[in-house]
């Protein structure tokens, strides 16, 4: 906690201003610690997914060999993890472009009030509580009664947006307040259409606000278990997969997934902040000045 | 479709051939089942019937140790028809042959759920007459016992789960019928697992897993169902209970043994439970603890590392020990009719027809018609994981991963000492919601 | 189509077109609530129809009013039992993710300057979430167990001559693994809210003399109550809600409200893990509420 520090206070909180204050380097170390606290464990996956094929999930190392990244394409002895991750990206790649538009759309719905706004409402924190588990043999149940079958891209996709949704619109709501109503009705007032305001002003604006939308929604389905294990039909996600997997040997191919995921991840973040900064930097030299 | 469309003369002749084909089949139920049993009969027949079937999918649902990705993709050569093998946990398995039968084609299910699945009315009686190798199924299944040694019928055992007297019945029948319930296809003894080298003794009895002296070293399993049993087995070795039928408990039981696992938590014993295969490994492997309820496979696993690692014969003494054994197999969904149907039937007589049976028993395992199991292993191999002999040569799992060395023997002896000191089968008892309770219960002490 | 060319007419404001409003609003809500019927409120009336139908004990169950099975879970010390334990590591997680996810917050917002660099460091901390969490759940034993990284390290270095066994497979073991990965949801409201505070504010008060802890207590922590809210309701919700880190980290040594109806569930006990859920369900909704409460979030943004 920051003590009463009066003399140094001028230089405090505030950024852009003279030197690092003390509480920089308090909180630069607690970041530290978080992201190290963070990747402890993705160490071990690391480090344990180079082993050669007498390798297990522990220490100590057996080995060195890319075995297991091998043994992760091909496949065949350690259960479908190949194609359960396929089907997982792509599920959760839905999810995140359905949560973003449609809690997007039901931000600006709860912007105003509308008849039956609380009911509504109630029914999404109900839909963020339930336990999954026991909805998902819900969900099970009626397709069956309906006669039709579940499958990972219908009644998984469905049973997990009932999950990612609630989430999605509630950040929206701390997104969207960020959003000040002046700059739209000038928008309006300079004679935007409807769409316009949202396409020009509100969606630029919001953007790194539903990018956090994307990546809770991505995470979420990704992981999701509870909701997807009586839904997904005769094909497993990956969480399935994994799990099932674990009432049998298991091999380190599950932390070569997870390097490979890594690897990938900080190559697409890197290119992404690279192309913006070289767009930012090109926009102020066409600026020139700013 | 599209190959169809180019062709559409061939597909004519096809059609006709292919329906007299069916019909000359159909003819002889038995005779479906006898082509199909062999592989190479398979092969053998006209490239129409290939044409015929290749659409078909069979989905088989069941737990990872016993629905193999690689068993499947085998089948799937040698019938030519596409087979897709989804693993799920045990919960979750019968949930969805109960909730979502249509979803299923073929269940993998242990006695229990076979019972349970035969009551909610999702699973048909398979006819008896089209399993090729009923016969030479060892029976312990078919008929309970084995070498005229009765196996004890604590728990659901396989044989008590396997006939019905009707197609669509939905209790089980006593006594052998011509309609099943399932078709076993794997099956083992389960036991205590131990470190030799920090144990320092033999260990053949489970009472040792309860004993002071492993304090905080112990593990037991956290699977509601069989860890009961386990304990049980501990319990009664020990001298503190006898019970009617382990299998299942009567509330007092259940409560006497549930009251001991709390005291022996609160004392510290368990360093923990386990649920899945690795965690077992892992408390093994990593020092964690030294002596708990383990699979065979597991044991395997450890000793893959390198380090001593021992299955315990826990052999029936005095009317207490023995293992605690399971058996999983192939229940066919109502749902099937036609061609799949037939396809159903193939691919069941496929699994007796031995590739099958040798896959399993390279990780440990047993197949229920060791006969045709034999033909697909070589001799050292059968020797090494039925006979218990030492092994002449490199022990290697299914994927030909070396995992022993040679003149290794197999802990617990030949397969008949193994499965003749089975004292109770996986089971659900009737008092499973009270049992589930005091279970947590415990879990929460 | 319509829209755009009705909405063209800029005079129109808002209290002259009421009905056009509400119409607009369902329109916008539509998909939600296209999700939500059948995906969540028509499996929950299955849910609670099963709670009160009558159990064969063994998946059967037939059409009652049978309200045994919430007085058995309602009345057994085990429930008790269960909502205590869960409820304890539910405090514990939301109280060590709101101090850390505010204090990371409060550095990205505040005190990284270049707003790349932010977003750059912000990623870093989403990156480990996409490796699998079961994955993750199994690499702690190789950092916590006894031969595990840190005990390995620490006796190296003299620190302990025994491996540390609360590491693994205890109480600790369950609070880390869910503050490891319930964090990031405290962290991504947080961030949004403080985002919004005016730094002109925050220098104004410093100009004014105001003290550091002052201006936390005054400016930051009120103007980011909502994100704390936010982040609340999903931290409880998740643990809440969860089985499965409790089950592998405690090594089996505790138990969770889920949990205990996942066994349920498994051996086909329908009416009565449905009781449970509907219970738990009531639960969680009173305790969002009570949180909303505090916090009307919706207000935030109909200001």
């Amino acid at each position: 906690m920051p003590r009463k520090t009066r003399s140094r206070t001028s230089r405090a909180v505030a950024p852009s201003k003279g030197g690092r204050p003390w509480t920089f380097y308090v909180l630069a170390t607690l970041f530290a610690l978080y992201v190290a606290a963070l990747y402890g464990p993705m160490l071990c996956i690391y480090i344990l997914s180079f082993q050669d094929v007498r390798g297990g999930l522990v220490f100590p190392v057996k080995g060195f060999s890319l075995h297991w990244f091998v043994e992760l394409v091909t496949q065949a002895r350690t259960g479908d993890v190949k194609g359960a991750f396929d089907r997982s990206i792509r599920l959760a790649a839905v999810v995140t472009v359905l949560t973003v538009v449609v809690s997007f759309l039901a931000g600006l719905a709860f912007r105003r009030r509308f008849p039956g706004d609380r009911i509504v409402f109630t029914l999404m924190i109900g839909s963020l509580v339930a336990p999954g588990l026991v909805l998902g043999i819900g969900v099970g149940l009626l397709f069956n009664a309906a006669g039709l079958e579940t499958n990972w891209y219908t009644s998984a996709l469905g049973a997990q947006l009932s999950w990612t949704l609630p989430f999605g619109v509630l950040v929206m709501f701390a997104v969207m307040s960020r959003f000040e109503k002046v700059w739209e009705e000038a928008a309006r007032d300079l004679g935007a259409t409807r769409w316009q305001t949202i396409r020009l002003v509100m969606i630029p604006v919001l953007a790194p606000g539903l990018v956090a939308v994307g990546l809770f929604g991505f995470t979420l389905s990704y992981d999701e278990f509870a909701r997807t294990l009586q839904t997904a039909g005769a094909l497993n996600t990956l969480p399935l997969e994994i799990w099932s997997m674990t009432l049998n040997i298991t091999s380190p191919s599950l932390y070569a997934l997870g390097t490979v995921t890594t690897i990938v991840s900080f190559v697409i973040i890197v290119a992404s902040l690279g192309t913006i900064a070289w767009m930012q930097k090109r926009r102020a030299r066409r600026q020139s000045g700013s | 479709m599209s190959t169809t469309d180019k062709t559409p003369p061939q597909r004519a002749v096809a059609k006709t051939k292919a329906g007299l084909d069916r019909r000359t089949l159909l003819k002889g139920a038995a005779a479906v089942a006898g082509a199909a049993a062999g592989s190479d009969a398979i092969r053998g027949f006209p490239t129409v019937w290939a044409q015929e079937i290749k659409d078909i999918e069979l989905r088989h649902v069941g737990v990872s140790y016993s629905v193999v990705q690689a068993i499947g993709d085998q089948a799937a050569k040698d019938l030519g028809f596409k087979v897709t093998m989804q693993n799920l946990d045990t919960s979750a398995a019968i949930n969805r042959f109960i909730t979502q039968p249509n979803t299923v084609d073929i269940a993998d299910v242990e006695g229990w759920q076979a019972k349970l699945a035969i009551k909610r009315g999702v699973l048909q009686g398979i006819e008896r007459k089209r399993i090729k190798e009923f016969d030479n199924f060892l029976p312990i299944f078919t008929k309970g016992e084995l070498n005229g040694h009765k196996i004890p019928r604590q728990g659901i055992s396989p044989y008590e789960a396997l006939y019905i007297a009707k197609k669509d019945a939905t209790e089980l029948h006593d006594g052998v019928a011509d309609w099943l319930t399932n078709i076993p296809q794997v099956y083992n003894a389960d036991s205590i697992g131990y470190r030799p080298d920090l144990v320092g003794h033999e260990v053949t009895e489970w009472k040792e897993l309860i004993d002071p002296k492993f304090k905080g070293k112990a593990a037991i399993l956290d699977v509601p169902a069989i860890g009961i049993m386990d304990a049980a087995l501990c319990l009664e070795s020990a001298g503190l209970i006898k019970y009617g039928n382990k299998g299942n408990m009567t509330k007092a039981e259940i409560d006497f043994t549930i009251n001991k696992l709390i005291e022996l938590k609160k004392s510290g014993h368990f360093r923990a439970t386990w649920t899945t295969f690795d965690q077992s490994v892992n408390l093994m492997a990593a020092g964690e603890v030294v002596i708990q309820s383990m699979w065979s496979p597991a044991v395997a696993a450890v000793r893959v590392k390198q380090i001593p690692c021992v299955y315990a014969p826990v052999n029936i003494k005095n009317g207490k020990e023995g293992y605690r054994g399971w058996c999983n197999g192939m229940g066919l969904m109502k749902h099937l009719t036609g061609k799949k149907l037939e396809a159903a039937y193939e691919y069941l007589n496929w699994y007796l027809s031995g590739w099958q049976g040798a896959f399993v028993s390279r990780y440990g395992y047993y197949s229920p018609v060791p006969s045709t199991a034999k033909k697909f292993m070589s001799a050292a191999e059968w020797e090494y994981w039925y006979e218990g002999k030492p092994s002449p040569e490199v022990v290697k799992d299914p994927y030909g991963v070396p995992m022993e060395p040679v003149g290794t023997k197999r802990d617990g002896g030949s397969f008949i000492d193994r499965v003749t000191n089975i004292s109770c089968w996986n089971t659900l008892m009737d008092e499973a919601a009270y049992m589930n309770q005091r279970w947590n219960d415990f879990k929460v002490a | 189509m319509t829209r755009p060319t009705r909405a063209q007419r800029p005079a129109k404001t808002p209290e002259t077109s009421g009905r056009r409003r509400d119409w607009l609003g369902w329109l916008y809500i539509a998909p939600l609530v296209l999700v939500l019927v059948p995906f969540f409120l028509a499996p929950l009336l299955a849910v609670v129809a099963a709670s009160v139908f009558e159990s064969d004990g063994f998946g059967g169950m037939t059409p009652a009013l049978d309200l045994s099975n919430y007085w058995q879970v309602l009345t057994s010390d085990l429930t008790f039992n269960l909502y205590w334990s869960t409820a304890k590591f539910t405090f514990l997680t939301w109280l060590f993710s709101l101090i850390i996810g505010f204090f990371v917050a409060y550095f990205l917002v505040f005190h990284v300057r270049n707003p790349l660099l932010g977003l750059g460091l912000f990623l870093l901390c989403t990156v480990p979430f996409w490796t699998s969490n079961i994955i993750r759940m199994i690499s702690w034993i190789p950092l916590l167990g006894k031969q595990g990284l840190i005990n390995e390290a620490l006796l190296k270095i003299g620190l302990i001559h025994e491996p540390l066994e609360f590491l693994l497979f205890s109480s600790f073991a369950v609070v880390v693994a869910y503050v490891h990965q319930l964090t990031i949801f405290m962290i991504v409201p947080i961030f949004n809210a403080m985002g919004r505070i005016d730094k002109r504010v925050v220098e104004a008060a410093i100009d004014a003399g105001a003290s550091r802890f002052d201006i936390m207590r005054l400016i930051i922590v009120p103007l980011s109550k909502s994100g704390i809210a936010l982040g609340s309701i999903f931290v409880v919700s998740i643990v809440m809600g969860d089985f499965f880190v409790v089950k592998v980290m405690s090594g089996g040594g505790s138990a969770s409200v889920v949990g205990a109806f996942y066994e349920d569930v498994g051996v086909l006990q329908y009416p009565k893990a449905a009781a449970s859920a509907v219970i738990l369900t009531a639960v969680l909704m009173a305790a969002v509420g009570l949180i909303l409460r505090t916090v009307d979030i919706r207000r935030e943004i109909t200001r």
